[in-house]
């Protein structure tokens, strides 16, 4: 495991732990104090961390291809959406923490934008503008892994997942529709686009994840696997979202949602550490050594 | 500077190279390029290769190549290596895998 991961996974331990703290609070108690505080200053900044880590991380895998590469587009829109995300945190927590006053009063054209306001743009900055880049750049990786025979055939299972995902976004689609009718506010209306293109995400996610199941539990496998964990703990979170809005979970079962984004965060900053490091192996010149006889057992030096 | 001199001096210049030892030198590193192998230089190559791909991308990755290309080698391992790591990764991958050969 690349040491940035294990770094990663690290911090999240710390934080997590953390959070299972505040949340015991909130269960003796039953007051939000504790939890309040640990969503509003250290859940914010580890959203902050590792979304930024994640788009370090992207940006120097993209550097690694030439500009006619195929992947450099890939990694090119990885990098965007991380970017998004982290961009669209910065945005929430400065509506969150109200940083400057009330709103914000920009210097040269006398423009006020309330902190609100900034919330809903890094709404839908951090949500669907992230995975329309994403969804690009798996799409790209898909393409790849097909001309080379890593994608494979779908079994039934894949297919009977994709099936249900689809299902389930055609009647999100169908109950938003007529809401369209009543002219809501644009970061409202694209905010709504998050369920069709977390849809697209979860068939890619599908399809990445039957790519990786192909070759093995090497560097780049991880990778795709860490994007379908980040894919899927997404839509869990998503799932918290609209069964909270549905009165579908009690009060003190309701928290235990909030904690699946942290999950899906670390995986989309660990991704491109995978990566990277398998970029950056035959780089630093690791001794290979063949045993005769041959073995099958190479060392390696560590990243 | 006399050493310089008498390298200079034994080193047969590219013009004047024998052709059977330029031909022999192309053909063995033609055979370690694509494959296939009988010879322990060969045999090395492959080995390597195939560790290279199962820390990249997985263990099960050299099979997928040799089902599709037919032989393990650097021909037919260097555009997938490219694709996915980029040419300036495979490259140093190239130079380990044929390091000392």
């Amino acid at each position: 495991m690349p040491r940035i991961v294990r770094w990663v996974w690290g911090v999240s331990a710390v934080h997590f732990a953390l959070g299972m703290l505040a949340y015991a609070h909130f269960l003796v108690t039953g007051t939000y104090t504790w939890l309040g505080w640990y969503f509003w200053i250290p859940g914010t900044v580890f959203f902050l961390f590792t979304s930024g880590l994640e788009f370090l991380l992207a940006f120097r895998c993209t550097s690694g291809f030439d500009a006619d590469e195929p992947m450099r587009l890939a990694w090119t829109m990885i990098a965007a959406a991380a970017f998004a995300r982290f961009l669209g945190t910065v945005l929430i927590a400065m509506r969150n923490w109200h940083l400057g006053g009330s709103a914000l009063h920009l210097p040269n054209s006398g423009a006020v934008i309330s902190f609100e306001g900034l919330g809903h743009a890094g709404a839908v900055v951090g949500g669907p503008l992230a995975m329309v880049f994403l969804a690009v750049g798996l799409a790209r990786v898909l393409v790849l892994q097909r001309r080379f025979g890593v994608l494979g055939g779908l079994t039934r299972i894949d297919r009977l997942l994709i099936a249900l995902i689809l299902a389930f976004t055609a009647s999100q689609v169908v109950a938003v529709f007529p809401l369209l009718a009543a002219h809501p506010p644009l970061s409202t209306a694209l905010l709504w686009l998050s369920d069709p293109l977390l849809a697209l995400l979860l068939v890619q996610a599908v399809l990445v994840r039957r790519a990786a199941a192909r070759i093995g539990q090497g560097l780049l496998a991880r990778c795709w696997g860490m994007y379908v964990l980040a894919i899927v703990a997404t839509s869990a979170g998503d799932a918290g979202i609209w069964a909270t809005g549905q009165d579908m979970l009690s009060p003190s079962l309701e928290p235990i949602s909030w904690y699946i984004w942290f999950l899906a965060a670390a995986a989309f900053a660990c991704a491109p550490a995978y990566q990277l490091a398998a970029m950056s192996l035959p780089l630093v010149r690791p001794v290979v050594r063949v045993q005769p006889p041959f073995t099958g057992k190479e060392n390696f030096r560590a990243l | 500077m006399e050493v310089q001199a008498v390298s200079q001096h034994n080193r047969p210049k590219p013009d004047t190279a024998p052709p059977a030892e330029l031909s022999r030198q192309m053909l063995r590193w033609s055979r370690l390029w694509c494959g296939p192998a009988s010879s322990d230089e060969r045999h090395a190559v492959r080995t390597r290769l195939s560790a290279w791909l199962e820390r990249c991308f997985g263990h099960r990755a050299g099979h997928l190549l040799t089902r599709r290309e037919g032989e393990l080698s650097l021909a037919s391992s260097t555009p997938f290596f490219a694709a996915f790591l980029g040419r300036r990764a495979t490259r140093e991958l190239s130079r380990s895998v044929l390091r000392d050969l």
